[in-house]
């Protein structure tokens, strides 16, 4: 069941890449994306939807978060992104993801709820992590600038 | 309300819950920092969470109550030198004590509807949201004033600059390339 939760984002990565990547680029509080090629936003979320099975349960020590999410938050801030408007494109992506999950997934019974609080947990967890090595990346190089 | 089982059970347990996650703040070797504050702050904020969190879920007006007591936090914790990593790295350590307490539910209580631990499950991801946000926010506005720090992209004049830019880059790529004129003189057709 919990498969089958993270299988149907996998199969809608495509579509589901493209209407995040219109929402993050129209959103106020994420104007920061506009400047960013169409293609690395799309091809950035389509790596997290189309894998979602692997970032949520088969890279359980997180270090694969650990490097691709410091990597990001190091990147844009050389790009001169405000840290939170980072924080609040991943809120998103996640929320995407749930609200997806709430509307195609059929949640009735009490083995597809029990299914879905196992799901959100595994989310949060991939998020949480995300957004804390995206804040250490970011932190980083700015203690370094700081300190020439 | 659905989840005010739920609300209930964690303000009712909120002494135990707020105990149990100060220790793992000062354990956690993502949380050190917190080591260094008064244990009494450090307890009465944590206790603050757990025995008003209705107030903390509730929507409407109170959003503005979480935005300016995470902002001031953000604010004071810089003033307190932490790391902001090790800030977020806390509310999340927080959140998942509180997820985990919820979520176990399910096994201990057995009139704990499964709809009930999902709605509670929305509202306190929403409240962490938002509260590592507005922590961020308050960070970024004493980055701002202490060592005159702001994210280029966060100025309008910038950022309209940097779209420019991308646009630019976007037309090059979409331009049709360009064969040298010396296929044509030498009889060589153009492909696509």
């Amino acid at each position: 069941m919990l498969n089958r939760l993270i299988g149907m984002i996998e199969r809608h990565a495509g579509s589901m890449a493209e209407e995040l990547k219109e929402k993050l680029v129209n959103d106020p509080t994420t104007s920061s994306y506009k400047s960013l090629d169409e293609r690395t936003i799309y091809d950035n979320i389509f790596e997290v939807y189309s894998r979602l099975g692997h970032w949520l349960l088969k890279d359980s020590e997180k270090g694969e978060v650990r490097t691709h999410y410091s990597n990001i938050g190091a990147q844009r801030f050389e790009q001169g992104f405000p840290l939170d408007e980072l924080i609040q494109a991943l809120v998103v992506t996640k929320r995407h993801i749930w609200d997806t999950v709430l509307h195609r997934g059929i949640m009735t019974t009490a083995k597809e709820l029990d299914s879905a609080i196992d799901f959100i947990t595994y989310l949060n967890r991939f998020f949480d992590m995300a957004i804390y090595y995206t804040t250490l990346g970011y932190y980083d190089m700015l203690v370094i600038q700081n300190k020439d | 309300m659905l989840t005010k089982k739920i609300v209930n059970l964690i303000e009712g347990n909120a002494l135990r819950l707020s105990q149990e996650i100060q220790q793992r703040l000062l354990t956690h070797p993502s949380t050190l920092s917190y080591r260094n504050i008064d244990q009494k702050v450090l307890h009465n904020w944590i206790y603050d969470v757990c025995s008003r969190f209705s107030f903390w879920l509730s929507e409407g007006k109170k959003r503005g109550e979480v935005q300016k007591h995470y902002r001031n936090l953000g604010r004071e914790r810089f003033k307190q030198k932490f790391a902001l990593p090790e800030v977020i790295s806390a509310l999340y350590l927080t959140k998942r004590h509180l997820w985990e307490f919820v979520a176990a539910g399910r096994e201990v209580d057995s009139t704990l509807n499964l709809n009930q631990i999902v709605e509670a499950s929305f509202l306190l991801v929403r409240f962490f949201d938002h509260a590592v946000l507005h922590v961020t926010e308050g960070y970024e506005e004493m980055l701002k004033k202490a060592y005159e720090y702001e994210a280029p992209l966060s100025q309008p004049k910038l950022l309209a600059e940097a779209i420019a830019a991308k646009q630019k880059r976007e037309e090059m790529i979409h331009e049709e390339p360009k064969l040298p004129d010396i296929c044509f003189r030498m009889g060589m057709a153009r492909l696509g």
